[in-house]
């Protein structure tokens, strides 16, 4: 159940970070928006889920936030990639890629190739 | 890194919590706005546009959860918030609070106490001296007598021997007679090398202090530095008395400085106030020839590491330099090597004594602790079972094994350092007193210790290991606890008492051996200072005089010392009076001299060693001690008679095969005696030891300079005494003082005093042990009775009478305490066995102390069972 979620969170990092590194500074809807149309049902339900992953970026340093306007004049608090944040998205896209690589040669590998 | 910066950043929330709870509620509110806008425009209606938008988002609250747990430090904050309620649990208990914490703290009090005098042997060995841990001993060893220190000229070809120790530095600890003719005060002081004070790395209070030039050649620098204490008591604390002079042994020297406040000379406990370079001795001490006699092993010789010199390399030095010693002074240094030692590794003197006693005296009150927290432990599963309600709705509603267990140890943890903080306390107040209240003995004794941070950091630890271990039965238990089982059954059930009463036997078991290490301390204690001495001490006064200020010759000191004995025995109440050099039953000993006697042929390599003691004609006398054969001395002035000399009975078997020794020659390094008697075994070094050989020698051979007169009453006042004899001797010279007034009993009780220190603990802390057991028992079977209020009105009900409900009560109780009383019995048991293998069993201590336990133990069981039996059946089974 732990794991489960520690996957998820995981994950959402990086594309918290891949979004911000797209988009530029944004405010917590603006990229669960983002995440939502790219990914599909993984926010459709818990977008809150979003917030503790945004506050364990910024504990870590990845990313830096500052009180803004949103689009409907209110306040809002964007989030911006530091530089050690897309230094952590370059390297983190460089392990998912081979790790994706690896489990992908893995479900394709048939019996014979294992034998 | 990643995750320091992490933990930093939640440091700092968990201070700005509510700022931060402000943002996020801002956050969450504007994200939803946002989205409940971009449902509109897709065309929802303004109510179900926020609903959705709320669905959404997801449970907030949980998400608020997450955040926090992400945020702050649950860590801390869980904790805080159970002191918070454990401070609350407790001061809903006062009285069973109380108990523990006083019972802990008194164990902890203790313990501490005796630590930061095991502290100070092994850090701070020198008070007012920083680097005095660094410091080491170096003590020239002869191989057959143990370590007889060094002499000074030793000192001297040491100090340029041993590269290693930075600053050899030499003491000799001295009675001084120090004032004007008629008002002298003996005052104890150390005879230094010039490097004293700067290798010790001291500042002066006041003036300078002494400097190495001043130790160069004998006599030349009447030079002395005085103790802060002696500063303030003696010169009222006066800036002046640098310069000024003082008269020591009929000798003026100039003040020229002032130690530092806490200094009180190197061989701690010992508390010294004077220091005078060591090229004085002979000046100071009557010609006295220690500066040139290499056979004078007066001296201590301490030294520093050098920077990078290793304890290793120092020892090998030291033994190639005593190695050539030994061949170049045959006849002073032949046979003795040496050891560089940590000072609570001292091989003798006053340290020695303390440390052997204070290591046992610790293990035996850990035991005590460990007892004390049997019986809290026991204390808190008792109330942890009226809590099962309790806890069963925590877990219930969600709380983790680990948060019940945390809770159950914050609650103990806080009485646990409660406890520890009074302890602490008690220990500030027991070394306090012991610092103020100095030791008046032979020497000034002072216990320079203080609790530091290091002690109380010392407490602490106790304390908390103590929470520790009585935290862990209650826990357990709640934590096996089920959770609808609890829930379910009334608080009345009865529980589950098997973790109780094994407790309970642990309890009593350690209680057991504690007590009976108390009992047998006590009667070694009692029987020691009860032992026949085999001389009569009852009836006799002791002083002492010192003639070694005042250049005396042989003959002078023959020639006081017989006018003297005849005006004290022309006094209408002196029975008899003698002069001896050395009293028995001393704390430091009596010094064992070598010698080779006729009809004796070693076969061992080395010497033989006796005790010996210089006497005038008249000592057994005084001593009653019966000549079993010969005569006593000639008389004083009789200069016809040979050297003579008198064994005792343990001699004539050990080294003459019991043959007749009357007539044989006593060969001692200087001179040869003629033994002329032979007296019955007495107590040498202390009371109820096995017999030692022993000499006496003649006060008309060997005449001394210091005497310790003996005298015998008449009239059973010995004290009374004491004005005649000073008044005698102020007729004879009015330079010297009378010292160290006691009757003999004094003598004998004073130098038990160190043996006394923990005999009057274990007698104090023996029956609050036996306390702390019943209170225990009480309380357990008081709770576990009180749980059976149900059961018992049954029984009553149906015709049990009272006494048999009292019966079975104790009866259930009493198995695990017996248990456990035979248990810590075979422990105690085992234990005096094997540290005492020849000693005689004690059956009053072995039988006595589980008795007295198991009858304590029956009273605390019988006490809250008869309340029990006492109650009303219809009330009870009304009850609930």
């Amino acid at each position: 159940m732990r794991q489960k979620t520690d996957v998820l969170q995981g994950t959402l990092a990086l594309m918290v970070l891949k979004t911000l590194d797209v988009l530029g500074p944004l405010h917590g809807y603006g990229i669960a928006r983002r995440i939502e149309q790219i990914s599909g049902d993984l926010l459709a339900v818990n977008q809150g889920t979003l917030y503790p992953v945004l506050l364990k970026l910024e504990q870590e340093g990845a990313i830096a936030s500052e009180w803004g306007t949103s689009e409907n004049n209110r306040r809002a608090r964007f989030y911006r990639l530091t530089r050690a944040g897309s230094r952590q998205l370059q390297a983190e896209t460089k392990d998912w890629e081979q790790t994706a690589a690896i489990i992908g040669r893995f479900f394709e590998a048939k019996a014979k190739d294992l034998s | 890194m990643k995750s320091l910066k992490r933990f930093l950043s939640r440091l700092g929330h968990f201070v700005t919590r509510r700022r931060d709870d402000e943002r996020l509620r801002e956050e969450i509110e504007e994200h939803i706005a946002l989205q409940t806008a971009e449902n509109l425009r897709a065309g929802l209606s303004p109510v179900e546009a926020r609903r959705q938008a709320m669905l959404k988002f997801g449970g907030v609250e949980t998400m608020k959860q997450d955040y926090r747990a992400q945020r702050g430090l649950p860590l801390i904050e869980n904790p805080l918030g159970d002191f918070r309620n454990a401070a609350r649990t407790i001061s809903r208990m006062p009285a069973l609070a109380a108990v523990i914490i006083v019972s802990l703290a008194i164990g902890i009090g203790v313990n501490t106490t005796i630590f930061s005098w095991i502290q100070m042997i092994l850090f701070q060995p020198m008070p007012a001296v920083n680097s005095a841990a660094n410091f080491l001993l170096v003590e020239p060893r002869s191989e057959t007598s143990g370590y007889p220190g060094a002499s000074w000229l030793e000192y001297r070809d040491l100090q340029a021997q041993i590269p290693s120790l930075r600053d050899l530095v030499a003491s000799q600890m001295v009675p001084f007679n120090v004032g004007a003719p008629g008002q002298t005060e003996r005052t104890h002081g150390q005879l230094v090398s010039g490097n004293y004070f700067s290798a010790l790395g001291l500042k002066p209070a006041l003036g300078r202090f002494i400097r190495p030039e001043e130790a160069e050649r004998p006599g030349t620098e009447p030079v002395i530095v005085i103790s802060y204490d002696y500063w303030q008591t003696r010169f009222r604390g006066a800036p002046d008395a640098v310069g000024q002079k003082l008269r020591v042994n009929d000798r003026d020297l100039i003040v020229i400085g002032v130690a530092p406040r806490e200094f009180q000379g190197t061989l701690v406990p010992l508390k010294f106030e004077l220091w005078v370079p060591a090229t004085m001795t002979p000046a100071l001490l009557g010609g006295a020839r220690d500066l040139e006699d290499r056979s004078s092993r007066g001296f201590s010789l301490i030294g520093m590491l050098g920077p990078s010199a290793t304890r290793q390399e120092a020892q090998a030095e030291l033994t190639i330099a005593m190695a050539q010693l030994a061949r170049d002074y045959p006849d002073a240094s032949a046979g003795i090597g040496g050891e560089i030692l940590s000072f609570w590794e001292a091989p003798r003197g006053p340290q020695r004594s303390l440390i052997s006693g204070l290591a046992i005296l610790q293990g035996v009150m850990l035991l005590l602790l460990l007892a004390v927290c049997g019986n809290t432990a026991n204390l808190m599963l008792a109330r942890g079972s009226t809590r099962q309600r309790e806890m069963a709705v925590r877990v219930a509603l969600g709380a983790g094994r680990w948060r019940i267990v945390s809770l159950v140890l914050s609650e103990n943890m806080l009485l646990a350092l409660l406890g520890a903080g009074l302890g602490a306390a008690f220990a500030v107040w027991g070394t306090t007193a012991l610092r103020i209240a100095p030791m008046i003995g032979a020497f000034p004794i002072l216990f320079p210790t203080k609790v530091d941070a290091f002690t109380l950091a010392f407490a602490m630890l106790l304390g908390a290991a103590c929470g520790l271990i009585f935290s862990t039965p209650p826990a357990l238990h709640l934590v096996r606890l089920d959770p609808q089982d609890a829930l379910r059954s009334g608080p009345n059930t009865p529980p589950r008492s098997r973790a109780r009463k094994v407790l309970m036997g642990i309890e009593v078991g350690l209680a057991s051996v504690v007590l009976i290490a108390a009992a047998l301390f006590l009667q070694s204690f009692r029987s020691a200072s009860q032992a026949d001495p085999r001389f009569r001490p009852e009836g006799v006064l002791l002083a002492a005089y010192d003639l070694s200020g005042r250049n005396p010759t042989e003959g002078s000191d023959r020639e006081f010392a017989a006018r003297l004995l005849e005006r004290l025995r022309s006094l209408p109440d002196v029975e008899a009076a003698a002069i001896a050099t050395n009293v028995p039953v001393d704390l430091h000993g009596i010094p064992r001299r070598p010698f080779t006697v006729q009809g004796h042929v070693r076969t061992e390599p080395g010497q033989d060693r006796a005790i010996s003691n210089t006497v005038t004609p008249g000592y057994f006398k005084v001593m009653a001690i019966p000549l079993l054969e010969g005569n006593d001395f000639a008389e004083m002035r009789d200069k016809a008679a040979p050297p003579q000399a008198i064994v005792n009975e343990e001699f004539v078997r050990r080294y003459l095969n019991g043959a007749d020794p009357i007539g044989r020659r006593l060969q001692t390094r200087t001179q040869s005696f003629a033994i002329i008697g032979v007296a019955r075994n007495s107590a040498y070094d202390a009371l109820g030891e096995p017999a030692q050989p022993a000499i006496y020698f003649s006060y008309r051979d060997r005449p001394q300079d210091q005497g310790e007169i003996h005298l015998r009453t008449r009239t059973g006042n010995e004290a009374a005494l004491t004005s005649e004899a000073r008044a005698v001797l102020r007729d004879l010279d009015p330079m010297l003082p009378l010292y160290d007034v006691r009757t003999f009993s004094q003598h004998i009780e004073r130098n038990l005093y160190l043996r006394r220190i923990p005999a009057r603990m274990f007698a104090v802390l023996g029956p609050l042990l036996l306390g702390l057991a019943a209170v225990g028992i009480y309380a357990v079977v008081s709770y576990a009775v009180a749980r059976r209020t149900r059961e018992i009105g049954v029984r009553l009900a149906f015709g049990a009478t009272s006494s048999r409900v009292v019966l079975q009560i104790i009866r259930e109780n009493l198995g695990a305490i017996t248990w456990g009383t035979a248990i810590g019995w075979l422990l105690a048991l085992v234990i005096s066995l094997h540290a005492f293998p020849n000693g005689p069993l004690s059956l009053s201590v072995f039988l006595g102390v589980p008795a007295i336990l198991l009858a304590v133990a029956t009273l605390a069981c019988w006490l809250p069972a008869r309340r029990a039996s006492r109650i009303d059946p219809m009330a009870a089974l009304r009850h609930e």
